[in-house]
């Protein structure tokens, strides 16, 4: 396979993985950039633990999984109801402090980078089966009580809460699986890629997700399926000094989504046209001796 | 021959599909009371709202003073001589007393001080409280600020929706005597009221509403005496 | 002793820079309703602006001049964006967040390819200037004292429009309820801008005296002051503007004391990681939302 197709394949399988967990806490309104971090600790942390102590990829892939959710656990108990906007700064300071601490550990490469982690076989298909498993997961969630009540929660939080939502419980569960789906992609990303650099886990990759996210629609789990792909070609497609500006043609992009589709490219709404088309009529309900009134 | 202030041509306004207001024509004429009775959801807020350009209204026409400013911005028909005494006595309750009547003068900077004193000398108990944080006052008190708020922008037509809500019957029959007042010093005044039988009383004209039309017109002392809004509107035997 | 008074001093300074930042922002964020995370980011832009134009001339006034324009302007033309958001969205301070997030990552982006090749500026040292009074090892400088004195004459002006003047009683009472302050005439898009247009005056200012202060910037820094801005704006209580001006000096002052006590490269670091265990103990912030 041409390295060219492998790298779009494994940053398209990451990133997807990436809106997900973005999209969780979104359906809650709150905007959970902590999984940039929970990524960043489970891709180092994978990487170290492939590299030194040898360990099995299923295993790290497991333990990279559950630092993710851990990352998302702690934190969750303060901030699972908390205003979008506390959600934010809790996400970035908690990225940039952990940027600095890589940085400055001499054993996960320093600003040089961590390289050498050991290559695993049909390492792309196992990829894409995770991702199969965690979109099932995120479908399941999201046809259950528990995403009715989230897209109650997210239109109004008092009334949801009226109405009996736990709103903190909710955003909690929500934040550590997404947590959870971060620290999957990060680990991913280490096996993936081969080599970590801590520059790459900036603001720019939260705005390349949320990019990706709110253009894709993000009232759905199906909008980022396409729109991730669309910008992974997209920057292959494009000539290299264009390509340098792809922060400046992300940011242009979702300023102008959100100004122009303000649901993003498919929407709720249009999911349940489509689903109308294809399910059968439903049957007409017939009691017997009719009602009473 | 009184000169016409205000001529509603025949508006319809909708909030989504929900139609509030269909084909509603009133007419304001200068020194007069012009009464709007009806229930609550018949349309006279957004009547009010629609003639201060805070909704849009789909057909029809409004003038005032011979201007056309049917959808024009709320802060331009503010400026040109509409005062709208919002309901539910609304202040700026951060902002102390003073600040109040000043902001309220917002477009004639020159006479904030002349009409200040004015305004305390028509409500001394405004003065009394003047450096005093507006939240704190009592509801009638708030709704004198609100009233005097109104005045500071010289208006030459005063609307009042629902003045009378929320407050004390004591204080709602002042109010309706600093209005009467107001209105012998020459300013005309739009009322919307959903006590039918102190708007009758108070008004020279009157426009009974339903639903979002206009279903009596006339003297207001003509419709006090109409069987069908006797009826429906003052509980039949009064 | 002496390290403790010297970093007070420091403290105060850098706290004086933040307090400017957070006014500002907090001015947008009551009057147009907007979080305005981009606006740090337009401070360092007019620190570029500042030190291009220290180039061709040594002229204060023109310096200052060229960082004020800038930043009023910037502020402005980005006015429009919001004001379309608010009417696709209605006020929705969270899209706002979104939307300038990404302004902050355009600008950043573009000093990062387009001003100095990407490199951190240096302002002449001069410009910072020579130490005014030292403590042993520790020096508070010509360019801190500068922040300090600028800063809190700002503050004092910003004050005195806020509550003293016309203009100010306008400020706050859209701030309070935008329906009603159209009711009474007060023209709503035209006093907006007016406070996008004030916040960029004041980040004009900042620029400045942030630049003496520092004596460099990088395309990062917008990153990390953007942070510091939002999260003291929100310990404060978003909206809330005298909570702002004690929450402001308070990091500063943190933030030198730890820096004056603790390794060099940890200081951001450690400014975020108090950051962090306070949003974490009172997520709501301290004094209360006052929009």
């Amino acid at each position: 396979m041409s390295p060219v197709i492998y790298y779009f394949l494994s940053f398209t399988a990451i990133n997807i993985l990436m809106c997900w967990a973005f999209y969780l806490p979104y359906r809650v309104g709150q905007l959970h950039h902590l999984v940039v971090s929970c990524m960043m600790a489970s891709a180092y942390f994978s990487g170290y633990a492939a590299r030194q102590w040898s360990w099995p990829f299923a295993l790290t892939l497991l333990v990279g999984t559950a630092i993710g959710m851990l990352i998302c656990l702690l934190p969750s108990f303060a901030i699972g109801d908390a205003p979008c906007f506390t959600v934010v700064i809790v996400g970035l300071t908690v990225l940039f402090i952990m940027k600095t601490a890589i940085e400055n550990t001499r054993a996960l490469g320093g600003t040089l980078g961590f390289f050498g982690i050991p290559q695993v076989n049909n390492l792309l298909l196992l990829a894409y089966l995770c991702l199969a498993v965690a979109g099932l997961l995120i479908y399941r969630i999201d046809n259950s009580r528990l995403g009715r009540a989230a897209s109650m929660v997210f239109v109004d939080r008092d009334a949801a809460s009226a109405l009996g939502v736990d709103v903190k419980r909710l955003g909690m569960l929500f934040q550590i699986i997404a947590g959870g789906l971060a620290g999957l992609a990060g680990s991913l990303y280490a096996f993936l890629i081969g080599s970590l650099f801590p520059e790459f886990f900036n603001l720019g990759v939260i705005g390349t997700l949320m990019c990706m996210l709110f253009a894709g629609g993000h009232s759905t789990m199906w909008g980022v399926v396409i729109s991730v792909p669309v910008f992974e070609g997209l920057h292959l497609i494009l000539p290299t000094a264009v390509a340098s500006w792809l922060q400046v043609i992300y940011a242009v992009t979702l300023i102008v989504v959100i100004l122009v589709l303000p649901g993003g490219l498919i929407t709720k709404k249009m999911l349940v046209k489509v689903g109308e088309r294809f399910r059968a009529r439903p049957q007409t309900v017939s009691i017997k001796g009719g009602i009473k009134e | 021959m009184k000169k016409n202030v205000l001529r509603v041509e025949g508006i319809s306004v909708s909030y989504g599909p929900i139609q509030a207001l269909d084909d509603v024509s009133i007419e304001v004429d200068e020194g007069e009371i012009v009464s709007l009775v009806g229930a609550n959801g018949a349309g006279k807020t957004s009547l009010l709202r629609a003639i201060m350009g805070l909704q849009k209204v789909h057909t029809g026409r409004i003038v005032f003073m011979g201007n056309d400013i049917t959808n024009t911005s709320t802060d331009k028909v503010a400026g040109s001589g509409i005062g709208l005494i919002p309901e539910g006595h609304l202040v700026f309750s951060t902002m102390t007393v003073l600040e109040n009547l000043q902001v309220g003068g917002y477009h004639y900077p020159q006479e904030v001080s002349s009409s200040l004193e004015s305004v305390f000398e028509s409500f001394p108990v405004l003065y009394k409280r003047r450096n005093q944080i507006a939240g704190t006052l009592s509801g009638g008190e708030q709704q004198m600020l609100s009233i005097g708020r109104t005045l500071m922008s010289k208006p030459k037509l005063l609307m009042a929706d629902e003045p009378s809500l929320g407050l004390a019957p004591k204080v709602i029959s002042e109010i309706f005597n600093i209005l009467r007042d107001l209105n012998e010093k020459g300013y005309p005044i739009l009322l919307a009221e959903q006590n039918a039988k102190k708007a009758l009383e108070f008004g020279d004209h009157a426009y009974v509403m339903e639903t979002g039309r206009v279903l009596f017109q006339g003297p207001a002392k003509e419709l006090m005496g109409n069987p069908k809004v006797r009826h429906a509107y003052l509980g039949g035997n009064v | 002793m002496e390290i403790f008074v010297a970093q007070l001093l420091n403290g105060l300074s850098l706290g004086s820079i933040y307090v400017l930042l957070v006014l500002g922002f907090n001015l947008m964020l009551v009057v147009a309703k907007i979080i305005q995370f981009a606006y740090p980011h337009l401070v360092v832009l007019s620190m570029y602006v500042c030190w291009g134009m220290l180039k061709y001339t040594n002229n204060m006034f023109l310096v200052v001049l060229a960082s004020i324009v800038s930043c009023v302007i910037v502020n402005v033309a980005i006015e429009p964006i919001f004001r379309a958001l608010s009417k696709k969205h209605g006020l929705d301070i969270n899209v706002s967040f979104v939307v300038s997030i990404s302004i902050a990552l355009l600008i950043t982006d573009v000093m990062s390819h387009a001003l100095n090749y990407g490199f951190p500026i240096a302002f002449p040292t001069d410009w910072v200037g020579k130490s005014v009074l030292n403590f042993g090892l520790i020096t508070f400088s010509v360019g801190q004292a500068y922040a300090l004195i600028g800063g809190i004459a700002a503050v004092a002006l910003f004050f005195y429009l806020l509550y003293r003047t016309r203009q100010g009683r306008v400020f706050r009472a859209l701030s309070e309820n935008s329906v009603l302050a159209s009711i009474i005439g007060i023209p709503v898009v035209k006093t907006r801008i007016l406070s996008y247009a004030i916040a960029g005056l004041l980040g004009g200012v900042t620029a400045v005296l942030f630049a003496r202060l520092l004596g460099s910037a990088s395309p990062s820094l917008g990153d990390f002051v953007a942070m510091k801005v939002v999260a003291v704006s929100i310990l404060a209580g978003l909206g809330n503007l005298k909570g702002g001006l004690v929450c402001g000096l308070l990091l500063g002052i943190a933030e030198s004391l730890a820096m004056g006590y603790l390794p060099g490269s940890w200081s951001n670091a450690i400014a975020f990681m108090m950051i962090l265990i306070i949003m974490l103990i009172k997520p709501e912030g301290l004094f209360g939302i006052q929009i």
